[in-house]
């Protein structure tokens, strides 16, 4: 009598499972969405991270949470105790040697878990970490490269104002040089003009002297004569 | 006579030195060097052209005529202008080069269009751990797999 209670328990349990994820594998297949309506959902949305709470590493909360209006916070203790202790007296389960082989497996599978398993999902975790870490280095390194593209077409845009200051320095050039030959010219007329002068000016001085030393000869010469004479 | 109205422009030697490619720097310095020659040739030169001294050599030269002469003719003497072919031809690789310039800037901005685009889409892929295999192929099409080798080691056995 006890046990249809329990069925009908379970039975009436069950729509609310649908919100306890790691059920176990087969539950959980029928608990998700999987790609219903438009192609594809990407991103799937991720697994939580915790599954549902459990008391004893086994049986869900909700399986307490279902008793606790009717019998209180002992209901399902007593009730799985009762079961329990229903199999083994009526001999539904029978004691074997293979009964112990289990307790003591469990228990070390138990004790295993408990003392290493943080360390291990740690561990994997890493694993984990590391490939993502390597993905994101490269998404970051293309990222960057086309910063580094974009950056540079900008640079050489910025060059293109400056292309200016090319003619300009030609032109600037250009008008000196004019400006420097033009004086040359001017400075080669009045160089000739002054030498045409000056040749002038010095043929004149030197027929002077010439002319004057001459004189002084003549001189001095007809005074020696009418001296000597 | 032309004095000291030139119209010089002032000249930015930094970006002078930026624009010029890296196989052009001989060129571009001697153009430089060029330029510092001129500015100080014509920074040496006298503020007015040499005058000459009429009064003097009308008291000294004998010959009558001679000096009134010359100064007639010096006085008429028009030194010519050097005309400036070389100008036009400046300006006319500066037209072609604004075109050039017009052409490069408008690839450049084509360019860039397709640079932003693709890093929009490279900044909105979903994060690494919400990622399928199928995801991470479509994103980096070079993590795909070969159709020949679906299994691991995803090559024949002799290439390990």
């Amino acid at each position: 009598m006890l046990s249809r209670l329990f069925f009908s328990a379970a039975a009436a349990a069950a729509p609310c499972l649908k919100n306890a994820a790691l059920l176990g594998p087969g539950v959980l297949q029928a608990t998700r969405i999987f790609h219903t309506g438009q192609p594809s959902l990407a991103p799937v949305p991720p697994l939580p991270e915790h599954g549902g709470k459990v008391r004893l590493g086994l049986i869900p909360e909700e399986f307490f949470q279902f008793l606790y209006p009717k019998t209180g916070a002992t209901g399902r203790y007593v009730l799985d105790i009762g079961l329990v202790l229903y199999f083994l007296s009526k001999e539904i389960y029978v004691i074997t040697a293979e009964t112990f082989s289990a307790i003591s497996t469990i228990g070390l599978l138990i004790y295993v878990v408990k003392k290493y398993g943080a360390s291990i999902g740690e561990f994997a975790d890493k694993l984990n970490e590391q490939k993502i870490a390597q993905l994101e280095e490269v998404k970051q390194a293309s990222i960057k490269q086309i910063q580094d593209a974009i950056d540079m077409e900008k640079s050489q845009q910025a060059l293109v104002h400056k292309r200016h200051y090319l003619f300009d320095v030609q032109r600037n050039n250009i008008a000196m040089a004019l400006e420097l030959t033009y004086w040359e010219w001017l400075h080669r007329g009045y160089k000739e003009v002054k030498n045409r002068l000056d040749y002038h000016i010095s043929v004149q001085n030197m027929m002077r002297r010439k002319e004057q030393e001459h004189m002084i000869n003549w001189v001095e010469k007809h005074v020696v004569q009418s001296i000597s004479a | 006579m032309a004095a000291q109205k030139l119209a010089l422009k002032t000249i930015d030697w930094v970006a002078f030195g930026e624009i010029i490619p890296r196989n052009q720097k001989a060129i571009a310095n001697s153009l430089k060097s060029w330029n510092e020659t001129l500015t100080s040739r014509l920074a040496t030169l006298p503020e007015k052209p040499p005058a000459i001294d009429w009064a003097y050599y009308k008291a000294n030269v004998a010959k009558a005529g001679l000096v009134d002469d010359f100064e007639k003719k010096f006085n008429a003497l028009k030194v010519p202008v050097p005309e400036d072919k070389y100008t036009v031809q400046v300006d006319a690789e500066e037209k072609e080069d604004v075109k050039s310039c017009a052409k490069f800037l408008s690839l450049s901005k084509a360019r860039i269009e397709e640079y932003e685009k693709e890093l929009e889409k490279i900044r909105n892929i979903i994060p690494f751990d919400q990622m399928t295999t199928e995801d991470l192929n479509e994103v980096f099409p070079e993590t795909r797999l070969d159709k020949k080798y679906p299994y691991w080691p995803h090559k024949p056995i002799e290439n390990l």
